[in-house]
């Protein structure tokens, strides 16, 4: 046999080998990777599906702007109303003020009134004195932390004790102003016919001291109409 | 000879193949086309043997070259996103009819003759024996 003859055979012999190796390399793969060409097969669906849920995706992103656009709306809408609530609260409180709801601080005066032996404080002495004061432009008053209002009252009760917005107080005295120190000073501390001379010369003990800030207390009972309607 | 190798190189191949790794489902497409290209160099080869005009180093660098340069242009085709193994296997397959057409003829034209020969020689057997 001629050296030419047997290259050429071994050769072929090692592609036939290659080839057949191949070959059943590829038949092997394939069918063992029957789930992923199942999967194949169903590209085109997996590609309308990709499809359709991007439609989807798109719709839903559309929808979550529109729907963002709309609490934008509302935030507005609710900030617009926020501003109207602010002002009625502004005024409330305003009203608060006036009627002696919230506790309030200024400069005013403190005048300490006081049994002295038999001299009693009688309810008619406040009277006179929170009179003067409110002539005098006090703004905010109390006796004993009750704080004077639009239907406060001072009386005395069975001789022995006064009673401030139906409450119980005893001596002493705290009365507290708050207005132009000046003037509240000038409405009680005449010399000899002034408030303070005459209640001293009555034999009680009376002091007054100038404050640069007085803190009043709110009235802490109710203000409610009971029979009282409103007007035609 | 021949044939003994083509078979010993079957047997083995077949063996190896069947025992051998799995390729990964995604590089199978590669080899498959490289299995195309090779099989129509096998084709061609035999074509070319029978006509005469088969040259060993022709038919190795057929071999793995249109292997290697089908794998490479498959990989272009999925690179640039056009189906380029349909135009390979199109080629190939095509030439590997032709090379099988070819062959095809030659086994026919050569049964042919033969049962040709044998009448004739028979008929030269009968006249002789007549004479």
């Amino acid at each position: 046999m001629k050296k030419g003859k047997i290259i050429v055979t071994i050769t072929i012999g090692i592609m036939c080998f290659i080839l057949t190796a191949l070959i059943f390399m590829q038949v092997k793969t394939i069918s063992q990777t029957d789930i992923s060409e199942l999967e194949i097969m169903r590209e085109s669906e997996l590609k309308t599906e990709i499809t359709s849920l991007k439609t989807r995706y798109d719709e839903t992103i559309a929808k979550i702007e529109e729907t963002n656009e709309k609490i934008l709306e509302y935030e507005a809408s609710a900030l617009e109303g926020k501003e109207a609530s602010e002002l009625l609260q502004q005024e409330l409180k305003e009203t608060d003020d006036l009627l002696g709801k919230n506790s309030v601080t200024g400069e005013g005066i403190i005048i300490t009134l006081a049994n002295s032996g038999t001299n009693k404080v009688y309810a008619e002495d406040l009277l006179e004195l929170v009179n003067l004061l409110k002539n005098a432009g006090a703004e905010a008053i109390s006796i004993n932390e009750q704080r004077i209002v639009y239907d406060s009252y001072i009386v005395d009760l069975a001789g022995n004790y006064i009673t401030v917005n139906g409450e119980r107080i005893v001596s002493p005295f705290t009365v507290k102003a708050i207005g132009n120190t000046s003037y509240l000073e000038s409405a009680v501390a005449q010399k000899n016919y002034g408030y303070i001379d005459t209640q001293t010369a009555e034999g009680k003990q009376v002091a007054l001291s100038r404050e640069a800030s007085i803190t009043i207390a709110a009235h802490n009972k109710s203000l409610e109409f009971e029979y009282v309607r409103e007007g035609e | 000879m021949v044939v003994i190798a083509i078979l010993v190189g079957c047997i083995l191949g077949a063996i190896i193949g069947v025992n051998g790794p799995v390729i990964s489902y995604t590089y199978s497409g590669y080899l498959a086309i490289a299995i195309i290209a090779a099989l129509d160099s096998v084709f061609g080869g035999i074509t070319s043997v029978l006509k005469g005009n088969f040259d060993i180093k022709i038919f190795i660098s057929g071999f793995f070259g249109n292997a290697v340069l089908s794998i490479l242009l498959t990989w272009l085709g999925v690179k640039l996103n056009v189906d380029i193994y349909l135009a390979a296997i199109v080629v190939f397959v095509g030439r590997m009819f032709t090379n099988l057409a070819i062959i095809r003829r030659y086994y026919i034209d050569k049964w042919s003759d033969y049962i040709k020969n044998k009448k004739t020689t028979a008929e030269k057997n009968k006249t002789k024996t007549n004479e």
